[in-house]
């Protein structure tokens, strides 16, 4: 059987492992339990130390250890400094240090991502949002915009809360909460299938590599 | 018990048996319920297919983690045998630390059906930290950003590196993300909106309903969404005769239609349920 050569390979022993830890974290469904608690704890760890590992070889090793010994660069000092000051945090004397590198990535931070977020999210959005030469070039095009005009404006209304919503204010607002809606109903649609994804990738792994009883 | 009673108190382990006998019938006995291949798939399949060979590279940024790897896998091969198999040439790098090794996965399933070499048709610079450092330091200088590829090779003894300054040299690009850093926080912000870069995305579902107001405003030329995206970019590749290899996310359909049937039927019922007993009660 499928299953059980594959425990003669290399590779299908890997496939057992994978099989009993999916199981394992699948026995939460019927309540905690020790395999399960294996199961993430190992996972947990797996995770850190493969972080660890790729940080040292696509980052410390090319980036600052072999340009800083091999090269002589020692312009890189700064940085690793910068870096090491985030350690002092553990040393209730010297946690003051922390605040230089916290500094320079907030600032650095606040003033690359400020004029991009505007430009992304707020002045390309609002131009999407009204109606452009493109958008008036069929009928179709012209219905769904006025759709998207007409949502983006009732639901904006909805959040203003510096007045009382009431009259045609409130019946503004009521239009902007269908809006709302129907935007939380997308989300929680695609939601699901997103669960259901990730439950439907591990059962192909199951019946497939380990068990072999479908194909794709 | 009365039915509504009965109905509000259905015990959960019945409930994930029902949803395993759902999920797990389709495989054994397929309904080929895939449905039409939606317009922002379709944008970023026409987008791939566009491209040039003669041009600059399709770069690909792989922003998730194996988490995510049933919905955002068979994209990325999906797209990289598009590709692969109009001789376009593939950058491919990513900005999840946890993702490092599905990158290099990919590209090792999906380069020998099409006998392409390291170097001179794809290349995978690997995975650098800084997020937005990264993708605006590629906007100024790729070599300078990711000196040696991610097996430690210089980028300028690549041959097909050659002559690849920045962004003006990549004639599209593709983020296949999983939520922060990805697609909407990085790549429309920082690449599409600061370099002008034409950007497609492959989104986990969780994230796609985000992401439509970024395809009306055209920042996005298009987008796959979760499992559904991947199984529409599956099957245009295959119609379009690029690839006969297996379709995982297509196969999955059936049991993911299935089990939204099923979800709406126990969402139904528990509503019944809910209202019968308020009735009672009052």
């Amino acid at each position: 059987m499928h299953v059980f050569q594959l425990l003669t390979t290399a590779q299908g022993i890997w496939i057992w492992i994978g099989a009993l830890l999916t199981l394992f974290i699948f026995s939460f469904l019927f309540g905690d339990n020790p395999l399960y608690k294996f199961a993430e704890h190992l996972y947990v760890g797996l995770s850190v130390g493969y972080m660890i590992a790729i940080y040292y070889w696509n980052f410390f090793k090319p980036d600052l250890i072999d340009p800083l010994f091999g090269q002589g660069r020692i312009i890189l000092l700064i940085p690793a400094l910068l870096g090491i000051c985030y350690f002092a945090v553990f040393i209730q004397k010297a946690s003051w240090a922390v605040r230089i590198p916290m500094g320079f990535v907030l600032g650095w931070g606040s003033g690359v991502a400020i004029p991009a977020i505007l430009q992304a999210n707020i002045i390309k959005q609002i131009q999407g949002s009204l109606f452009t030469t493109q958008m008036l070039a069929r009928w179709d095009t012209i219905v769904w915009n006025i759709i998207i005009l007409v949502g983006v404006i009732t639901t904006v209304v909805y959040f203003f809360f510096s007045r009382e919503q009431k009259g045609v204010f409130k019946t503004i607002s009521n239009i902007g909460i269908v809006y709302i809606m129907i935007g939380f109903g997308a989300s929680f649609g695609y939601t699901v299938m997103a669960r259901v994804s990730l439950l439907l990738g591990r059962l192909q792994f199951l019946l497939r590599d380990w068990l072999g009883v479908i194909q794709y | 018990m009365r039915l509504g009673e009965a109905l509000s108190k259905i015990d959960r382990r019945i409930v994930f048996a029902f949803m395993a006998l759902v999920v797990i019938v389709p495989f054994f006995l397929p309904l080929g319920i895939l449905g039409r291949v939606s317009r922002p798939a379709q944008q970023v399949f026409d987008a791939v297919e566009e491209l040039d060979p003669n041009e600059g590279p399709l770069l690909m940024s792989v922003d998730f983690d194996p988490q995510s790897m049933p919905e955002l896998y068979p994209m990325l091969t999906s797209v990289l045998r598009h590709a692969f198999a109009r001789d376009v040439r593939v950058v491919l790098m990513g900005l999840w630390v946890t993702g490092v090794g599905l990158g290099e996965q990919a590209l090792n399933e999906v380069a020998p059906e099409y006998d392409k070499v390291y170097g001179e048709d794809y290349v995978y610079l690997g995975w650098k930290p800084g997020f937005a450092a990264v993708v605006l330091g590629m906007g100024k200088s790729i070599p300078e950003t990711f000196p040696t590829d991610h097996y430690g090779t210089p980028l300028e003894s690549l041959p097909m590196m050659q002559g690849i300054r920045n962004f003006n040299q990549v004639p599209f690009a593709i983020s296949l993300s999983a939520g922060d850093p990805g697609a909407l926080t990085l790549w429309i912000p920082y690449v599409q909106s600061r370099f002008g870069q034409k950007l497609g995305a492959g989104m986990t579902a969780v994230s796609a309903a985000d992401a439509y107001p970024y395809l009306q405003s055209g920042q996005l030329t298009g987008m796959l969404g979760g499992m559904k995206g991947a199984a529409e970019y599956e099957y245009l590749v295959q119609q379009a005769g690029y690839s006969t290899a297996a379709m995982p996310a297509v196969q999955a359909m059936d049991s993911q239609s299935m089990a939204h049937l099923a979800i709406i039927l126990l969402i139904l019922l528990g509503n019944i349920g809910f209202v019968l007993t308020r009735k009672r009660r009052q």
